[in-house]
């Protein structure tokens, strides 16, 4: 007992009301479960839509409905059908079709949403491009494969940057504040 | 509309700061100590020091008639100072915390304060007579993290209260012996000790940094970390709010708000500018910053000398010296608070921030 370091004891462990005994879930706002499923047919939905190309009508609809609820493999199909969809718009469009979204109702949300797609999209990017050179290490971070790969990540990440730059220029540094904040993450 | 009044206090971020009832005497608080500067013609003069606390002090407020000065800290003590012969005498209020105290506010009764902590609980502080010491009362349920922010509604029951859990919350914080009781209001009719009448979560759920009642208490507004503004309107006790509106703006986050009037919230924080919002239930919107732009002595385009740009390019790498903000505040405003009322209305508010200036602003 002598020995015993007490300051390593976990102390918030032994305290019933420590936070570390919380149901966290209660802090944050109810999310319904989504399945992959719903995800999947969503994504055809608006793929159809950029087929028609009504690529402003697939954006909106894209970001209107973030599967908030699903999981790692549903928002993965999401995040996937975002990026095509940014893709497939042309640079002087960008900044036209930002402000007829941020001017429709509910659009500063729709916009804070495309804000948490681009980081996203960012970071699977960096993330695809330093597994190529660099051998995966156990720093706990997923590693996740972007599609295309290779010099597709490199493209990806300019149109990002520069979806980036003119969502700035409209939603302010506020949009940036709220990827940080939201716990309804994408 | 007059130029702000700008005193550059020091090179130290101000936590908080707060004026006496008669505008000449100013607390702030800096590091472990308050300093007391008073008015000397346009210029404040450090007068005493309030030395006591021995970790960084997070909130000092002057009670406006009784001239008592409470102080809480990081220490997880709260002192009250009063004026005596020998100068500021502090008394040691029993806070029974184990964390640190984040804010402190006297209630307009001046009888109790709140103090917010990090140990997910707020201590409402009272006089006890017979022992002659300040022992408080402890807010529990359900705080679930640290409050940052408290706010005393006009009738000194109802206390609002933000917390990193993203929860504004309106207690009472009713005490038998203190308080008279309340007038039912739409918050609530019975309120014993804990009562909670409202509990409000934005969206994001994001911590919250302010929250204050409108001058008749019939409405509260919070601002969180995600940059937004939510004003609150409730109906009647245990029914849901008549009104919620959220506004989430283009700027960074608010810390600190305050109510000009019904219909005008003044807002501050990393923009290191105050702005202006109004509406009312049906809606809220920005209605700009209260930065006059192109103040004299503030302009960017100055005429230079040859040698004088050939020497800026040589030290800097650059002509034009962009170090400076062009806000009046050269860093995030932390306080903002009312410093000149009249018919209700707010006309003249005070601020302070990391820069360590207090700055004083005509509506």
């Amino acid at each position: 007992m002598a020995s015993l370091n007490w300051r390593t004891i976990n102390i918030d462990a032994l305290d019933p009301d420590s936070p570390a005994n919380f149901d966290l879930s209660s802090l944050t706002p109810a999310i319904a479960p989504v399945s992959t499923a719903d995800v999947q047919a969503l994504a055809s939905q608006i793929r159809q839509l950029l087929r028609g190309g009504d690529s402003e009508g697939a954006l909106q609809g894209a970001l209107e409905n973030p599967p908030y609820g699903a999981d790692d493999k549903g928002k993965d199909i999401h995040l996937a059908t975002v990026i095509e969809i940014l893709q497939s718009i042309r640079q002087s469009d960008m900044s036209p079709m930002l402000s007829r979204i941020y001017s429709s109702p509910g659009g500063p949300e729709a916009l804070d949403v495309l804000m948490k797609y681009i980081y996203k999209g960012m970071s699977q990017t960096s993330a695809s491009s330093t597994t190529r050179n660099i051998a995966p290490q156990a720093t706990g971070f997923s590693q996740i494969h972007s599609r295309g790969g290779g010099e597709g990540g490199g493209q990806a990440m300019s149109v990002l940057l520069s979806w980036h730059e003119k969502l700035v220029e409209i939603a302010g540094p506020g949009s940036i504040i709220r990827v940080m904040t939201d716990r309804r993450t994408v | 509309m007059a130029p702000p009044d700008v005193h550059h206090l020091f090179h130290h971020p101000i936590a908080d700061h707060s004026f006496s009832a008669d505008r000449q005497t100013l607390a702030v608080a800096r590091e472990n100590n308050v300093d007391l500067y008073q008015r000397q013609g346009g210029k404040f003069q450090l007068k005493d020091e309030l030395t006591g606390h021995d970790k960084t002090v997070t909130g000092v407020d002057i009670a406006p008639n009784t001239g008592k000065i409470v102080t809480c800290s990081q220490d997880r003590n709260a002192y009250v100072w009063e004026p005596s012969p020998q100068g500021w005498k502090p008394t040691l209020v029993l806070l029974r915390i184990n964390r640190a105290a984040t804010c402190v506010r006297w209630a307009p009764s001046e009888t109790k304060f709140a103090v917010g902590s990090g140990a997910r609980l707020i201590p409402v502080c009272y006089f006890e007579e017979e022992d002659n010491w300040w022992v408080s009362k402890h807010i529990k349920k359900p705080i679930r993290s640290t409050i940052t922010t408290v706010a005393w509604h006009p009738n000194s029951v109802l206390l609002a209260a933000g917390s990193t859990d993203g929860h504004a919350r309106v207690f009472s914080s009713f005490i038998k012996g203190v308080d008279a009781r309340p007038e039912p209001s739409a918050w609530g009719e019975r309120l014993p000790f804990n009562t909670v009448c409202g509990e409000f979560l934005n969206n994001t759920a994001g911590w919250i940094h302010s929250v204050a009642f409108s001058p008749s208490g019939n409405a509260l507004a919070f601002a969180a970390h995600d940059s937004s503004l939510t004003v609150v309107y409730p109906s009647a006790p245990e029914q849901p709010p008549r009104a919620v509106v959220s506004i989430s703006t283009q700027l960074l986050p608010f810390m600190s708000l305050v109510w000009s009037s019904e219909d005008e919230i003044l807002a501050a924080g990393y923009n290191c500018e105050i702005y202006r919002l109004q509406g009312s239930e049906q809606g809220w919107q920005l209605a700009g910053s209260l930065e006059s732009k192109g103040r004299p002595g503030m302009q960017d385009q100055r005429e230079e000398s040859a040698l004088n740009m050939f020497r800026q390019m040589d030290l800097k790498g650059k002509v034009t010296d962009d170090t400076k903000l062009k806000s009046v505040h050269q860093n995030t405003i932390n306080t903002i608070r009312s410093f000149e009322e009249s018919a209700g209305n707010v006309r003249k508010i005070s601020s302070s921030g990391v820069d360590g200036r207090i700055v004083v602003w005509t509506l």
